[in-house]
């Protein structure tokens, strides 16, 4: 083998050179790469469109005539409200869905790879997409919500209300669309990916009580459902707007005290929601280090 | 391994002769056992431009993934400016910057776009960054294309804009993978004179992979030629040229070319440099002469169906250390 001593350049005047390292602030670095997401969607508007589209027809024409069919629920619940809640349950998994197949397309476009040689820990890459993902989920929730209000929705919306709401909304968009960024590293197609729509974003739809309480399940349909974030959370949505006194809630706890059972299944939400960003990370970090 | 991570500043770090790169037993062993990188060793010096040699699958794209830490090595060190890409990794992102082989950036997003967000990344301030993009825009040729979508821009100009986004954070190590794969001949020569150009104007270091003789030849101080995963030469083009001669003797013969080698040796002709791939036979004149050559294969009785003579080039050094042609193999 041939080698010859380090040598120096002489053409170069180093003492001069680039500047010293610089890292971007974490919130420097998420929000540049939130502004980026937002650009690439904004150029994309069938990603906000089509996510609406089921879930508004659900809600506008499906519900009402559901009511009119069935009767409703014969309760103090009215039963075309209670389904424009359980169509957010359906809204937000596609919403979020849909926005981790960007994840699939930096990858097949190459853009991720000078993602991945940015200074920045990779977390950060998931953080800044799940910002878009939460303010494009939250804005199709409000317009979901405005055009089920103007079809003749009853909401009643207090202060607290609005807390539980958004706090449900938001921890669960948080589980949903983690679980979009971890699908989106795992599989190497957008076909694969696509196919796993049905299983992540639709099947615990007719399981969480979207449609329909879940005591009118089988109760072993019931027990399962109990343990699914999305009933808790849509029971928490509907606890907040249309059923102030937790009828739902109290069908997955049986206690007597439902804000302690609106802060457990907010708890129930939060742990799913941290537990399954801790693993996109996980998988996003394996899937990207080769 | 002598270097130590860096706590001052860049210019201590040169003054020291800290190497901007590093690597010592390099190793990747991928899933499966395959052994794409096997225990490589090189420095490069501040300022230094560094070429990996080597055909497709030689190991070149997988060093600079484990270097730009997008690839995790199975074995050895290797350290930027003093930051271990293992144990460092952000530290050691932040001042290296890569010009991949594929296009990486957003094709939907203006040049300009691309470019400020490259900026952001790498924490350039906002004035330092526009006045940068600037400079850049107007020495890469980029002013009548910044502000178009790069989905509209060609080969050419795409990577034009990558080198400049590369460029924006004025990175200590600069890495180019096979920055001009895939574009015409054309293109390709006006991209080597922008990378002489950057070369001269940019006080970086610079570790170019290619399995272009004359991208090496043209624009590394010193090249390691890397052969299936290891380095089996490293020195400046000049001196590996050098161990050919001044000129090399192409000779095609009837059968196989490894038999006309073994007869010249039988007849006193110095083949230790000389290499036979099929009927070709190619004899470095640094020990010996033409007319000695062609006098030993006339008395040994072979015939020759073409001799030629001509400058040696990095081919020779690689088809003599390895046995592949460049070339063919990539």
């Amino acid at each position: 083998m041939s080698t010859t001593a380090l040598t120096r350049s002489s053409r170069v005047a180093p003492t001069a050179g680039p500047a010293p390292r610089r890292i971007p602030t974490a919130a420097a670095a998420i929000l540049t790469l939130a502004g980026r997401r937002a650009a690439l969607t904004s150029r994309t508007p069938r990603q906000i469109a089509v996510p609406l589209l089921g879930p508004l027809l659900l809600a506008l024409i499906a519900g009402p005539a559901l009511k009119a069919a069935t009767g409703g629920l014969r309760s103090h619940i009215d039963y075309a409200s209670f389904i424009d809640i359980g169509t957010i349950g359906l809204l937000v998994p596609l919403s979020c869905i849909f926005a981790g197949l960007s994840v699939i397309i930096d990858r097949e476009e190459g853009a991720q790879r000078e993602l991945l040689s940015a200074p920045v820990p990779r977390a950060y890459l998931i953080l800044g997409n799940l910002v878009v993902a939460l303010g494009l989920a939250a804005l199709q929730v409000v317009v979901l919500l405005v055009l089920a209000a103007v079809r003749g929705a009853h909401f009643s919306i207090t202060v607290a209300g609005m807390g539980w709401f958004v706090g449900a909304v938001l921890l669960f968009s948080v589980f949903i669309y983690a679980a979009a960024e971890a699908l989106a590293s795992r599989v190497r197609k957008q076909e694969d990916y696509v196919g796993a729509v049905p299983a992540v974003a639709i099947l615990p739809f007719f399981f969480a009580g979207a449609l329909f309480p879940i005591t009118a399940m089988p109760s072993v349909l019931a027990t399962i459902a109990k343990f699914m974030p999305l009933t808790h959370a849509l029971a928490l949505m509907r606890y907040a707007f249309v059923d102030p006194r937790g009828t739902g809630l109290h069908a997955i706890w049986g206690m007597s005290n439902v804000t302690a059972e609106a802060w457990l299944s907010l708890g129930v939400v939060a742990v799913f929601a941290v537990a399954m960003m801790a693993i996109a990370v996980r998988v996003f970090s394996r899937a990207a280090m080769k | 391994m002598t270097t130590q991570p860096l706590n001052g500043s860049y210019e201590a770090n040169v003054l020291a002769s800290v190497p901007m790169v590093a690597v010592d037993g390099l190793r990747k062993t991928y899933a499966g056992g395959v052994e794409a990188v096997r225990g490589i060793d090189f420095e490069i010096a501040a300022g230094e431009v560094f070429g990996l040699l080597g055909p497709n699958g030689a190991g070149k794209t997988t060093t600079v993934g484990m270097l730009s830490t997008t690839i995790a090595p199975t074995g050895g060190t290797a350290r930027l400016a003093g930051f271990d890409v293992a144990r460092q990794p952000i530290e050691a992102r932040s001042v290296s910057s890569v010009v991949f082989q594929d296009a990486v950036v957003d094709r939907s997003l203006s040049g300009r776009s691309n470019l400020m967000l490259h900026a952001r990344l790498w924490a350039v301030p906002p004035r330092e960054a526009r006045a940068r993009i600037g400079e850049l825009v107007g020495a890469l040729g980029l002013g009548e294309l910044v502000e178009r979508p790069v989905g509209s821009y060609s080969g050419g100009e795409r990577r034009r804009l990558e080198i400049a986004r590369a460029l924006l954070s004025r990175p200590r190590v600069l890495f180019l993978d096979e920055p001009t794969v895939g574009l015409d001949p054309r293109i390709r020569h006006e991209l080597l004179d922008l990378l002489a150009d950057v070369r001269e104007r940019e006080e970086t270091t610079i570790l170019l992979t290619t399995h272009y003789l004359d991208e090496a030849q043209r624009l590394c101080d010193r090249v390691a030629i890397i052969h299936r995963g290891q380095i089996v030469a490293l020195a400046a083009p000049g001196e590996l040229l050098a161990d050919l001669g001044d000129a090399v003797l192409e000779l095609r013969v009837g059968g196989e070319a490894s038999a006309a080698r073994a007869a010249l040796a039988a007849y006193g002709v110095p083949v230790e440099t000389a290499f036979a791939i099929g009927s070709t036979l190619t004899v470095p004149l640094r020990d010996t002469s033409a007319g000695d050559v062609i006098a030993a294969l006339d008395r040994a009785g072979v015939s020759a169906a073409s001799i030629s003579s001509r400058q040696p080039t990095l081919d020779d050094v690689y088809l003599r250390l390895t046995g592949d042609r460049l070339d063919a193999a990539a």
